[in-house]
């Protein structure tokens, strides 16, 4: 209620955050596939150890935006900076280094199909640790307890249900102990229940570890839950950047209209739950 | 105007499709070094190992076949006509020289296109599409030196061997011909193919190989890396991968061989 939230392409910082370095850094991204401009003039900071939740609907950009910070597309126009690395001039080297400080949950789960989960997990450690064999067995066991897995080990990914092969992808995902977490939409295609576990799990590593979390996500009752900040984004544009309680009181009809919308829908619980959270 | 254009255009799409294979060569070159089996844990030289079982071992009954027909073919054919001048003996130089030379390595790299240029494109065709491809940079992995290089290492090993082999079958049966045809056995038959061939003619059969086996590797797996539009681009990049090598290998043939005409008699 205090402060707006920022316009289309100057962000707005709040003052208690302007002493904080982002981690992420986005400013005036312009992306275009042939004539289409998917995102126009993005600006966006990310500070260390916030859960930043991009939302917006589809085709609205937003899967786009995470791909130019996870460094998997390179920025064009614009410049975008993750810890002080400028990813459209990093050298191959720079970027490999900066990856292994992340950590990518994919839509799709993106799990390699040809290895068993164990594998799919050890493999970042494998590749880039100098662990002994038995130690990464023992870690990665302790990575997908983490995630409330147990005995999938030797399974193949084909073999577990959507919401076991998402949560085993984000076991590996944070095998390397990231800093950042990048989330692509952890509940698209998931029932409403598995999804609200993903939730809570993302819950339980904010508040077990130090970790900047970027979930970008189209269900609102999700990303009013595990927020600290929301950035709103529509056709390319920001709409709107604040903490969930701005969020909700924007007064930008555009914003208001998407919190609307899915409130409006005839799941009862989730829209109370938004209004009393 | 028109043809102008869809020339230029043309020109244009071809020349970057030459720029991403030679960027693609290079990084695959670079990236080899990496396999090395002392290195490391050694995760790529397995990689390698199940590769080459892949590619070699499981192509080998059917190139068999198709090499030994292919001996056997020309035995018959150029029988045909040598009948007519009384100089059958010339069959054992002609099957031992074509096939070491040129046949040989051609049939080798055909069947391993049908079997594993396909393969390789589908496979990483469909890593792009359901996003593995990205999951393994995002893990700091780059793709052509996890995906692409054990397939170019095992594929650099494994068509020279399948081409002695894919040469050998041939000549052998050419042999069977010429026991029948010539009543040569097959001990005084492969004799006298050895005494004819020449070091030349083994080492441009091997370098041909080498060559082919860069080509199917690369043009596959860069199928598979630019594909787009889902499952279907899937079935698109596997046909265009099989198509491009074809004509790539054969292109390659020609020059090599013109190569070796001109500067190597």
């Amino acid at each position: 209620m205090t402060e707006s939230t920022g316009s289309t392409t100057e962000l707005h910082e709040r003052p208690r955050e302007a002493s904080r370095d982002p981690v992420i850094s986005v400013r005036d991204l312009k992306v275009r596939y042939g004539e289409r401009t998917v995102l126009d003039g993005v600006s966006l900071d990310i500070y260390r150890g916030e859960t930043m939740v991009i939302l917006g609907g589809s085709g609205s950009g937003k899967t786009t935006l995470l791909r130019h910070m996870e460094g998997l597309q390179r920025p064009t126009e614009g410049r975008v900076t993750v810890k002080g690395v400028d990813l459209a001039t990093a050298s191959r080297t720079t970027l490999t280094a900066l990856r292994r400080s992340m950590g990518v949950s994919f839509q799709s789960a993106a799990m390699f199909n040809s290895m068993t989960v164990g594998d799919n997990v050890a493999l970042p450690l494998l590749e880039h640790s100098s662990l002994a064999e038995s130690t990464i067995r023992v870690m990665v066991r302790i990575k997908l307890q983490q995630v409330g897995l147990t005995h999938v080990e030797d399974l193949y990914p084909t073999q577990l249900s959507g919401g076991m092969r998402k949560r085993a992808s984000l076991a590996r995902a944070l095998a390397l102990d990231p800093e950042i977490l990048f989330f692509d939409e952890p509940s698209a295609g998931l029932d409403p229940v598995i999804a609200a576990g993903l939730d809570d799990l993302i819950l339980h590593l904010k508040s077990a570890y130090p970790i900047t979390i970027v979930v970008v996500t189209h269900e609102l009752t999700s990303a009013f839950l595990i927020a600290d900040r929301m950035c709103m984004i529509n056709e390319g544009k920001i709409l709107a950047v604040g903490t969930v309680d701005e969020i909700r009181r924007n007064p930008d009809p555009r914003v208001q209209q998407f919190v609307r919308r899915e409130a409006d829908e005839p799941s009862e619980a989730s829209s109370s739950y938004i209004v009393g959270a | 105007m028109m043809l102008l254009e869809s020339v230029g255009r043309f020109s244009l799409r071809q020349a970057e499709y030459i720029g991403r294979l030679a960027i693609q060569f290079w990084y695959g070159l670079r990236f080899s070094v990496r396999a090395s089996p002392f290195k490391g844990r050694g995760l790529r030289w397995q990689r390698t190992l199940r590769q080459m079982g892949d590619i070699g071992v499981r192509s080998l009954p059917v190139l068999c076949l198709v090499a030994g027909a292919t001996g056997m073919i020309m035995a018959l054919q150029a029988g045909a006509e040598l009948r007519r001048f009384g100089a059958m003996e010339a069959i054992v130089t002609m099957v031992g020289t074509t096939m070491t030379r040129e046949l040989g390595p051609l049939m080798a790299a055909i069947v391993v296109i049908g079997r594993s240029g396909s393969a390789i494109s589908a496979e990483v065709a469909t890593m792009a599409v359901t996003e593995e491809l990205d999951a393994l940079r995002a893990m700091a992995l780059d793709p052509i030196d996890f995906v692409l290089v054990p397939k170019y290492l095992a594929m650099l090993v494994m068509l020279p061997c399948l081409t002695v082999m894919s040469v050998f079958s041939g000549i052998l049966a050419g042999g069977v011909f010429a026991y029948f045809a010539l009543d040569l056995t097959l001990l005084a038959y492969l004799s006298r193919t050895a005494e004819i061939l020449l070091m030349r003619d083994i080492v441009s059969g091997l370098v041909k190989a080498v060559i082919f086996g860069s080509i199917i590797v690369h043009v596959s797996c860069l199928e598979g890396f630019t594909v787009s539009g889902g499952p279907v681009g899937v079935g698109h990049s596997t046909t265009n991968a099989v198509v491009k090598s074809i004509f790539l290998v054969v292109l390659a043939d020609l020059l090599c061989t013109t190569f070796f005409y001109f500067f190597w008699r």
